[in-house]
């Protein structure tokens, strides 16, 4: 196609416009690389592969199904799950009633990681993030009067995945419901935890093996069910962004399908089960483009396997709207943008979708929060009739040029994994990971300078932040009542069953066999979460990361001499000057909790700063923690806490380092703390608490100022 | 901060880690008055030092020297032993911080009761990472540690330093990096009481045992340093726990035939002679350097040079002759 013939003619007006200005200074580039043009025009698309396709047909760009949305809208799955089996229950009735599809559990993090309520290592987070599960007692209560054959059900779990989903299936057959009956996903992607969600348990090689039999048994015996859900949804919240997300998303996605192939299966009896999950931003049609060139890739990316059934290579997913985007400041303004990403994802043609609550950056929905987050899609599905045409931005210059864009980028990247050798390797090699924080990194530097605005934290601010809405609490009783269950049910079961069900299990850990199969005698006999996962470990044995930290990257996104790093800079040299040496800070994370996007950008930007930063090993006890601070002989002490074990751990680590002599260290917090518990932390002896959105110059200059005060005045 | 030097001998002698940390803190600190209070607490505890194994470890960044040190620790621990791990960690010459990452890799070992790890990092200090680092592993073998272990990365200066108070250097390699012998300086083979190719596992193991024959027959080029000890080139895998026990048999061995050799006694003896000799140096530099005269001379003369006005020699000679009239005084 000619070049437009009033082209120069456009352009001409527009610098007019702009008084003489080149039209080329108003090209933006995305933090992915891509230009972004002021205008595109047809000649944008010539020889473009991924332009006009249909949907339901190769190589699907605009959509997996003929009809998509003109056929039946996408599924409304609200991701939920805290405190109690009971509870949790009480809220998957409320949600159903009120226009929810389908349900998605989320699991507290002592069940993630594979421990029963009654571990010492999670005093801290028994339901406080997710519902705790211990038996299929629990499970059973979770789906009570939910009938398993017709709803479908999808679980957040991947390192308890082998209990999980065999209580998932006993609850079912007690429920009178065939497993071949069920209808859902489990989640099973083990990968993405040695990357960004860190809820793994075991080593890579074992949790591979998991995978590819989960994959097996459900191919075989669960027709209707999703036998893992490929997610880069984790790696955007981490800080990935579009193109990082579809290339490392995929790459995990071929590493799964080559798993499977070499335990022997062929390709067309898995393939089409396979489901993806992605993560949708605040960049309207970026995330969009991303949803159809995933779909694109996918597609060629599987050719290489030969599937002849068309679904092998049809990248069907589930989406959830991002809550790295939501802010603690002037929270209603969340609703607006989980409106614009949940538009993003159903232009992008999602099979299924979370929306996130308003309160998403203070703590777990609650019933108002949730029903708005909820009626954010029911209104766009029922009030706002885009679900009538397929792909409607399909043809649009701008869109089809950007997943072309998308496209090629992450083609590149995915050639490098595959350099590596694929993505268990190029994971081993620390790569994505290192990608993916240093994304993080610079984003914190242009959200801290203002550059990237985020209404309400560094622009429009508040001058009086209040919270005039419920805030949900998990109460600490929750682990007793857990640990009262645990009690009776040991009580009550035949040992002699429960020892030969676990015995048996280790012996197909040690010697082969189908993992999920042989764990399911285990669960009917009433062995927990914690024994089964015992079994396995006790061959297994338990995964310790390896935690490596950029540095430079938090800093190299700040230009010029004088800015907020310069001077701090110049304290904490002052402060080496005064006191013999710099300020040491150790930055550690306690509980199961395994957020550590902020942690990480924490530990990097401070020591850009001038700070000697000490990292603890990620789940550290109260104890360990205060021993490392003793040891290092650090200033102070930095807790990062998300997932609500703050007000148990923090004081129990302050406590301990009183205890060992260390009453001189200083405490401070970050977080997802909710306000009104920073009250409760400063009597605890907590000097200092920094929420989300806190600038990294203000948390740095509040406890430099801490640290001037209490050590530079006395000189 | 507490001022009398007693009361960290005490504290260090009765195996106190909070004192132990404290004095080590001093040790480091740039403060004169730190280093003072330091050298005292250094001098009443050296009675005290000088019992434990002194083990160095280095290699290339990534080559598992953590990893391997969580390994060996605590097998050693387990054995009975008290290990204390220093670990030298790059400062940014930008911002003058640092990441003191070591113990995420050595998780168990961090939490053992019977282990002390001190990672240090290696900007911004007086005397650098030799002076701290010695005087560091002398607090800890008062502190009863008896297998004291400094890792420092295989880059920069930091492990020949290292290498000269140390009883056993071990350099850990990785193989299939291509060009390791390259990488690494050869000074650092030379050095070298044991060479591990570590990571011998999986898909590498091949690669790995064929490392260790080049390595061997790189060493078997070397003069040995003694002739009573010929490095072995060892493989081990620090993730699996294989081979980890060897290597602790060879520094056994080690320590056995250059003690009954007397090897291991003049080793010491030229290590705290190289010491003292260092010190004068760098004494006598700072000295120099931070005296009323030179600090107000020097500039002038760096100008005088740089304009042609007087040839380098002359200009160092009349700085020099300084020397002469403070003797005369
Ligand atoms: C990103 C994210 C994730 C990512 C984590 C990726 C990663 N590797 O970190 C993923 C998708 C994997 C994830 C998973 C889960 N998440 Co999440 N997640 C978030 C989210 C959206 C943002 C957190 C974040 O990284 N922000 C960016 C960083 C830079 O900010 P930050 O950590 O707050 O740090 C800033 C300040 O707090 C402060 N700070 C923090 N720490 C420190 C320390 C020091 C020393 C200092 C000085 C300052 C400081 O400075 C930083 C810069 O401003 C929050 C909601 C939100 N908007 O906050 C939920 C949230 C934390 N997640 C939540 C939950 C429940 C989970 C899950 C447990 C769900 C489940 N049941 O499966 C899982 C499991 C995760 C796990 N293993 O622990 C809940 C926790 C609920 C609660 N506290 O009551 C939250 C609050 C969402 C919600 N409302 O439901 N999550
Ligand atoms: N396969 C394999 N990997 C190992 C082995 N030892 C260490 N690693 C891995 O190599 C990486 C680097 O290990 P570290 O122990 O951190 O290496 P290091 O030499 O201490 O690194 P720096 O302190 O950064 O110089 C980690 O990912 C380890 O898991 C091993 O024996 N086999
Ligand atoms: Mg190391």
């Amino acid at each position: 196609m000619a070049h437009h013939p009033h082209l120069p003619k456009w352009k001409e007006t527009a610098e007019k416009e702009m008084k003489g200005k080149s039209v080329d200074t108003l090209s933006w580039t995305t933090p992915e690389g891509i230009t972004v043009k002021p205008l595109y025009t047809a000649e944008d698309l010539e020889g473009m592969e991924s332009v006009n396709t249909l949907p339901g047909l190769a190589p699907y760009v605009r959509g997996p199904m003929a009809t998509m949305y003109t056929g039946r809208p996408w599924t409304i799955r609200q991701y939920a799950g805290f405190s109690t089996a009971k509870e949790s229950n009480a809220f998957f009735h409320t949600a159903l009633a009120s226009g929810q599809k389908g349900l998605s559990v989320a699991f507290d993090l002592a069940t993630h990681r594979g421990y029963d309520s009654d571990h010492p290592r999670v005093v801290g987070d028994v339901g406080k993030a997710g519902v705790a599960i211990d038996s299929v007692e629990d499970m059973k209560i979770l789906f009570n009067g939910i009938p398993l054959d017709r709803m479908s059900v999808s679980m957040t779990m991947n390192g308890a995945v082998i209990p999980i989903l065999a209580m998932y299936i006993i609850a079912a057959e007690e429920q009178g419901v065939s497993r071949d009956k069920l209808e859902g996903t489990i989640q099973n992607d083990i990968l993405k935890e040695y990357l960004t969600r860190n809820t793994y348990i075991y080593p890579p090689a074992p949790s591979m093996r998991i995978v590819a039999d989960i994959i097996a048994y459900c191919s075989r015996e669960m027709p209707k069910y999703n036998t893992i859900s490929i997610s880069g949804y984790h790696m955007m919240e981490a800080g990935a962004n579009s193109v990082l997300q579809t290339a490392f998303t995929l790459a995990d996605g071929v590493e799964y399908v080559r798993a499977a192939l070499r335990s022997g299966m062929d390709v067309d009896t898995f393939a089409p089960r396979l489901s993806f999950f992605f993560g949708i931003g605040m960049n309207f049609f970026m995330d969009i483009a991303m949803l159809r060139a995933a779909r694109f890739l996918w597609h060629r990316l599987m050719s290489q396997f030969n599937p002849r059934n068309p679904k092998s290579s049809m990248l069907r997913t589930h989406c959830q709207t991002s809550g790295w985007s939501l802010t603690e400041q002037d929270p209603y303004n969340n609703i607006i943008r989980t409106t614009l990403e949940a538009m993003t994802a159903a232009l992008g043609g999602t099979q299924s979708l979370h929306t996130n609550s308003f309160d998403e950056a203070i703590g777990l929905p609650t019933d108002l929060s949730s029903r708005i987050a909820r009626n954010t899609q029911l209104i766009i599905q029922e009030e706002s009739e885009i679900c009538h045409v397929i792909d409607p931005l399909g043809g649009s210059y701008y869109l089809e040029s950007l997943t072309s864009s998308i496209v090629s980028e992450a083609q590149k990247i995915f050639d490098e994994i595959e350099k590596l050798g694929g993505m268990a390797k190029a994971i081993e090699s620390g790569m994505p990971k290192l990608r993916i924080e240093e994304s993080a990194a610079r984003k914190q530097a242009r959200v801290d300078q203002g550059l990237d605005v985020i209404v309400g934290v560094n622009k429009y601010k508040l001058a009086n932040e209040t919270i005039d809405f419920e805030v949900r609490e998990v109460p600490a009783t929750v682990r007793d009542e857990q640990i009262s269950r645990l009690k009776e049910i040991k009580a009550s079961r035949d040992k002699k069953a429960v020892e030969k069900a676990l015995a048996d299990l280790t012996s197909v850990a040690k010697n082969g066999g189908n993992l999920l199969e042989a764990a399911l005698p285990a669960v009917r006999a009433r062995a927990t979460l914690g024994e089964i996962s015992d079994a396995m470990e006790s061959v297994f044995g338990r995964f310790v990361a390896t935690t490596r930290c950029i540095s430079g990257a938090y800093a190299s996104g700040y230009s010029g001499d004088n800015n907020a790093v310069t001077a701090l800079r110049r304290r904490t040299t002052a402060f080496l000057e005064k006191q013999g040496r710099r300020p040491r800070i150790l930055v550690t994370k306690m509980g199961q909790d395994g957020h550590d996007r902020g942690f990480k950008v924490i530990a990097s930007a401070y020591a850009d700063l001038g700070f000697d930063v000490d990292i603890s090993p990620m789940f550290q006890s109260p104890e360990e923690a205060a021993k490392m601070a003793i040891e290092n002989d650090v200033h102070v002490v930095g807790a990062s806490s998300l997932a609500a074990g703050h007000k148990l751990l923090i004081p129990a680590l302050i406590e301990e380092l009183k205890r060992i002599g260390g009453g001189e260290i200083l405490v401070v917090a970050g977080g997802v703390i909710p306000p009104r518990d920073y009250d409760f932390l400063y009597k605890a002896g907590v000097k200092a608490v920094f929420g989300p959105g806190t600038p990294i110059p203000e948390s740095a200059d509040r406890t430099l100022a801490l640290l001037e005060e209490k050590y530079l005045r006395r000189i | 901060m507490i001022q009398d030097p007693q009361h960290y001998v005490t504290g260090v002698l009765n195996r106190d880690s909070l004192m132990l940390a404290k004095t080590i803190t001093l040790i480091e600190s740039t403060l004169p008055a730190h280093q003072e209070l330091a050298r005292t607490i250094v001098d009443r505890l050296l009675p005290h030092t000088g019992r434990s194994i002194r083990v160095g470890i280095t290699g290339v960044p990534g080559a598992g020297k953590s990893t391997f040190i969580e390994r060996f620790g605590t097998m050693l621990t387990a054995q009975g032993h008290r290990v204390a791990v220093l670990a030298i960690d790059p400062s940014s010459s930008r911002s003058g911080g640092s990441i003191l990452g070591d113990k995420t890799r050595m998780e168990k070992l961090a939490i053992d009761p019977n282990a002390f790890i001190r990672p240090s990092p290696s900007g911004g200090t007086l005397g650098g990472v030799g002076r701290r680092t010695r005087e560091t592993l002398l607090v800890c073998e008062a502190a009863g540690y008896d297998v004291v272990i400094i890792e420092t990365m295989g880059v920069g200066q930091s492990e020949t330093t290292v290498a000269s108070m140390v009883d056993f250097f071990l350099v850990l390699m990785i193989a299939g990096a291509g060009d390791e012998l390259q990488g690494m300086k050869k000074g650092v083979l030379e050095v070298a009481d044991a060479v591990v190719i570590n990571k011998a596992d999986g898909d590498n193991l091949v690669r790995a045992e064929s490392a260790q024959k080049e390595y061997q027959s790189a060493l078997n080029m070397l003069m040995p340093a003694s002739p009573n000890w010929r490095p072995p080139v060892l493989t081990c895998s620090a993730r699996e726990g294989k081979g980890i026990d060897a290597i602790w048999k060879t520094i056994l061995d080690h320590r056995d035939k250059l003690t009954e050799s007397g090897d291991l006694a003049e080793k010491r003896k030229a290590q705290d002679l190289d010491w003292m000799n260092f010190l004068l140096d760098d004494g006598l530099r700072q000295w120099f350097y931070a005296s009323p005269h030179v600090r107000e001379t020097l500039p002038r003369l760096r100008r005088d040079v740089e304009e042609k006005k007087t040839s380098p020699a002359a200009a160092a000679d009349s700085l020099l002759a300084f020397l002469q009239t403070r003797n005369g005084k």
